[in-house]
């Protein structure tokens, strides 16, 4: 009797840690996006400890995470349209901010992820929150990252703000890339801005 | 002699045997008092019986179901938040601990007045706003004072007034106009509009918040 409990129980480990080393061997896309997005949110991470060449390094590492025509809309509310487009662009942008701020945490949290039905496309929608450093309040925006496989890397290719209040389904251009994915690039490049939402 | 004197030192009463010389004997008296005071490191049993109860096994199972429900009425029932932030005030502090009822809307729609949450794309964080405008009504702000299909919409909680200016909206169906009781800022920098009925996560438990400091109301 005891012996064939120590059997059943050698079997269940054993079908545990399996489950966990496939896991970690074969992720899942969605498992790997995740981490990917969240090794971005370390590197927009910085701390006023972080000596200048740390945070130049830093800086130079986040271009890394997009692709070369990368399209960035930010629309928040009390500030205007911005728009960032390229890794040059996104390069400056970083750079500026390190110079600028003392330091700032970025947190990707609540990371929803869902897949194109190629699997060579994904649109991630998050909650962005990013803390400067020594500010008791932080800033808070819902956020949709879309991201393409590149030579067996996900890169983001389009990141837009959501508006959380206000948010019409079917007017955004995420649920209309879930709903057909095959159509993408013409209609990232063709839809207006101000039509988004 | 040294095999005679082993058994000894964990019986030191034994003092008759002939052999035990004078320092011999208070080697043993120390070790017995060495031994008497290790003993009394023991808790004391009304103690044991605060810390682990009278059955510990049973009193880890009670911590194992006690666990258990926490997780699960935090899952599904009751969901702890601490409010960041002066949009609410002055009906709700800022830092102050306060609690969403997932269970709130299980059988009925939102109401005009509810104080609600509103997740982002998650529950991380969240909004936190009052619904002002129902599924279908139109909804529009003339100085300050919001106008619902026309008519004037009173607000008791309103303690800041405003000149927000905003024309008139209709909400589509599912759709809950979501509003801040601090209208003293300017109207864009304020957090408002229409938000869907699958983003309430459920209704404010108290009117006011537990544990809000002083200082904030302030602001």
């Amino acid at each position: 009797m005891q012996k064939s409990f120590r059997v059943i129980l050698l079997i269940v480990a054993i079908i545990i840690l399996g489950f966990f080393a496939w896991h970690w061997l074969f992720p899942n896309p969605e498992e790997v996006i995740r981490a990917r997005l969240k090794k971005l949110a370390e590197t927009a991470s910085f701390e006023p400890k972080d000596g200048t060449i740390r945070r130049a390094l830093k800086a130079s590492s986040v271009p890394e995470f997009f692709t070369t025509n990368v399209e960035i809309v930010v629309d928040v509310p009390g500030g205007r349209t911005q728009a960032l487009s390229g890794r040059a662009e996104i390069q400056r942008a970083a750079t500026g901010a390190v110079q600028e701020l003392r330091g700032l945490k970025t947190e990707f949290l609540d990371i929803n992820v869902k897949l194109g039905s190629d699997k060579q496309t994904a649109v991630a929608n998050l909650t962005g929150k990013f803390t400067p450093q020594g500010d008791y309040d932080f800033i808070v925006q819902e956020m949709n990252f879309m991201l393409r496989k590149v030579d067996g890397k996900w890169l983001i290719y389009r990141i837009e703000t959501v508006k959380t209040l206000s948010f019409a389904p079917g007017k955004n251009i995420a649920t209309q890339f879930l709903a057909d994915s095959s159509a993408l690039h013409p209609l990232v490049q063709r839809r207006p801005l101000t039509k988004r939402f | 002699m040294g095999s005679a004197r082993a058994p000894q030192i964990l019986d030191p009463e034994n003092m008759s045997l002939p052999f035990l010389d004078s320092a011999c004997f208070a080697h043993l008296y120390c070790l017995r008092q060495m031994a008497t005071e290790s003993h009394s490191y023991h808790l004391p049993r009304w103690l044991q019986i605060a810390v682990v109860g009278r059955r510990p096994k049973f009193t880890l199972v009670r911590i194992a179901i006690l666990i258990a429900l926490v997780f699960l009425m935090r899952a599904y029932v009751l969901l702890p938040i601490k409010i960041h932030g002066p949009s609410m005030l002055p009906t709700y502090q800022e830092n102050g601990i306060n609690f969403v009822n997932r269970l709130a809307y299980l059988h009925s729609d939102p109401q005009r007045g509810d104080v609600v949450a509103i997740r982002y794309s998650g529950e991380h964080i969240m909004l936190m706003k009052r619904i002002v405008g129902l599924p279908g009504e139109t909804i529009a702000f003339h100085k300050g004072r919001i106008f619902i299909n026309g008519n004037e919409l009173p607000e008791p909680y309103l303690k800041f007034p405003c000149d927000w200016e905003i024309p008139p909206r209709t909400l589509d169906a599912d759709h809950y106009y979501v509003v801040g009781d601090n209208r003293s800022m300017p109207e864009k920098l304020h957090m408002k509009g229409e938000t869907s009925r699958e983003r309430i996560v459920g209704k404010i438990l108290l009117c006011k918040n537990l544990f809000a400091s002083s200082s904030s109301s302030s602001r």
